[in-house]
């Protein structure tokens, strides 16, 4: 386990007149699984779209691992990934090693063998010549912590992971989550309103508070203080 | 194997059919032998080799050219009505040949006195009014992030260009409006010699771009914001794919006037003939369907044994409406 992310000072948001979520103050350790609570409207997202790159902070700064460039830190998960008709499960996975392809995104014969090892892993090589666009919800979910995985990042942000999914393809993403966290050192980081499955699955919790306030702990200790039940 | 071998097949057999029919009935073995070099019949020599392959080779550009634009602003837009028109390229060339239409008016260039010039004259203009719109859209490119504000912006130029076009159209003269009038319903006709070797040279390179731009097109398809993840510059990738749509769609427009209809309807063809969005298959698979449609228009247009000739453009949209109703209803929606 060591130190993947260091956020510093950092105040997120749209407009720098009006920051969503202030002093912002977290580290993450890779190897481990994140929940990150809140009410709507937060700025959850904000914040994980932040980190991931996708907006600039409006004050701070994050730094990650020595040595990692910017764009090979962290993998994004939406909450509700686009998929492409006639887009087959392989080649959607595929377009995540996006650095490693050829000018044409052909994989070599090594690539094609990674392709293949992390559609099993994410349990999804069943589906692999399938159209995404015929897959569910739940399994679609998987298609897109596939296409992270190959990624090769240290860190995988997931927006709502388990937002529109019943209650078999929840646990069956938290466990794959877990798993990835604990058998590829991955540092895992995901926005939930699902506070049995954060429970269940989460070592630590990050939880934004309506007084704007980040709490950091374990399950454990977030509940023991009371910060969950006021929460919910 | 079967699948991927018919569609160059129905192309090379619809190549020689364009080449065989005509409006001028010529017998087959002339025009075989024509083919040939043989030059016996001097007639059919030239119909053949100085108008029927010129025309049929246009029309396979046009064809491709329209089609590949069409899958990367589809792409591009994430929308599935979009065209290689769609960010006011055909405007931008329209405002260029009125305003030379009417320019050349004013200084006795008319169609009639100095063709060669005239003609010249409209494709260059044309281009580049084209290009002025493209590079617009690519300066604004900078500053919009999303591409949707970015579509927006493209078809608001195009309307003003629209606009402009309609002002010009009311201060000019009958022979002036008539000569715009023929240039936008498109022709095929008119690209030989020099021509032919300008337009085959800028929509090869647009090809070319296109088929280099296919590894972006791919992760677009998954949305802006995973190809900002994956570290891509989305304002270089969207210069990449407005530069191949500005060669390609651009010249078509310039040398054959706008030709609606193929640039949105053949993409969605080739995903219901291929069945595979993943732009590998996608590019070669529109391009091919287009220049077969292009192509088929073309041989239609013709009308082949009268001496009429219809408007390329039209025979384009009339065929191919009812294959976007049929896959509208097949298909409940019409998807990327």
């Amino acid at each position: 386990m060591s130190g993947i992310l260091d956020i510093l000072d950092v105040s997120v948001g749209y407009s720098w007149h009006k920051p969503l979520f202030e002093h912002i103050n977290a580290q993450l350790d890779s190897g481990t699984v994140t929940g990150l609570l809140g009410p709507n409207g937060i700025g959850k997202s904000t914040l994980l779209k932040t980190i991931a790159g996708l907006l600039p902070p409006l004050k701070g700064s994050i730094r990650h691992g020595e040595g990692v460039k910017k764009n090979d830190f962290c993998a994004f998960v939406p909450s509700q990934p686009l998929r492409a008709v006639h887009f087959s499960v392989r080649d959607t996975v595929s377009t995540g090693r996006y650095r490693y392809t050829n000018w044409l995104g052909m994989e070599d014969r090594e690539g094609k063998l990674i392709v293949e090892s992390v559609l099993e892993r994410a349990g999804i090589k069943h589906l692999a010549d399938r159209n995404s666009a015929s897959l569910s919800d739940g399994e679609y979910h998987r298609v897109a912590i596939a296409r992270a995985l190959v990624q090769d990042t240290p860190l995988i942000l997931l927006d709502e992971p388990t937002a529109f999914l019943d209650i078999a393809n929840k646990r069956s993403i938290g466990l794959l989550l877990r798993k990835l966290a604990q058998e590829e050192d991955k540092g895992i980081l995901f926005s939930t309103h699902d506070l049995s499955l954060a429970m269940e699955h989460c070592d630590f919790f990050w939880i934004m508070t309506p007084e704007r306030e980040l709490h950091r702990g374990t399950p454990a200790v977030m509940k023991e203080q009371g910060i969950i039940d006021r929460l919910y | 194997m079967m699948k991927r071998l018919w569609m160059p097949l129905l192309l090379l057999l619809l190549m020689a059919a364009d080449l065989f029919l005509g409006s001028v009935s010529l017998a087959p073995a002339d025009v075989w032998s024509a083919l040939w070099g043989n030059d016996a019949l001097d007639v059919v020599y030239k119909i053949v080799w100085n108008f029927r392959f010129p025309k049929m080779v246009t029309a396979l550009l046009a064809g491709m050219a329209l089609s590949v634009c069409g899958v990367q602003m589809q792409t591009l837009f994430r929308n599935p009505l979009a065209d290689p028109y769609v960010m006011g390229i055909s405007s931008g060339g329209g405002l260029g040949v009125a305003f030379f239409v009417m320019g050349s008016s004013l200084f006795s260039i008319g169609q009639r006195s100095v063709p060669w010039l005239f003609d010249l004259g409209t494709a260059a203009f044309s281009w580049l009014g084209a290009l002025a719109v493209m590079l617009l859209v690519m300066a604004a490119s900078r500053r919009l992030k999303s591409n949707m504000s970015l579509l927006i912006l493209g078809i608001m130029i195009g309307s003003a260009a629209s606009a402009l076009i309609g002002l010009i159209q009311y201060f000019s003269d009958a022979p002036a409006l008539k000569s715009y009038m023929l240039w936008t319903m498109g022709s095929f006709g008119n690209v030989t010699g020099d021509r032919l070797l300008i337009m085959t040279a800028l929509c090869l390179s647009g090809l070319l771009l296109s088929v280099y731009n296919i590894k972006d097109l791919n992760v677009l398809l998954m949305g802006e914001q995973y190809a900002q993840n994956l570290g891509i510059s989305l304002s270089r990738v969207r210069n990449r794919i407005f530069l191949a749509t500005t060669l390609l769609a651009g010249s078509v427009t310039a040398f054959c006037g706008p030709i609606g209809f193929i640039g949105i309807a053949v993409p969605h063809m080739a995903r219901m003939l291929f069945r595979n969005a993943n732009h590998r298959v996608m590019i070669p698979a529109s391009a091919l369907t287009g220049a077969c449609v292009m192509i088929l228009a073309d041989i239609i247009s013709q009308l082949p044994g009268t001496q009429s000739v219809l408007p390329v453009n039209t025979v384009a949209a009339l065929m191919g409406i009812p294959v976007i109703i049929y896959v509208i209803f097949k298909n409940r929606a019409v998807d990327l």
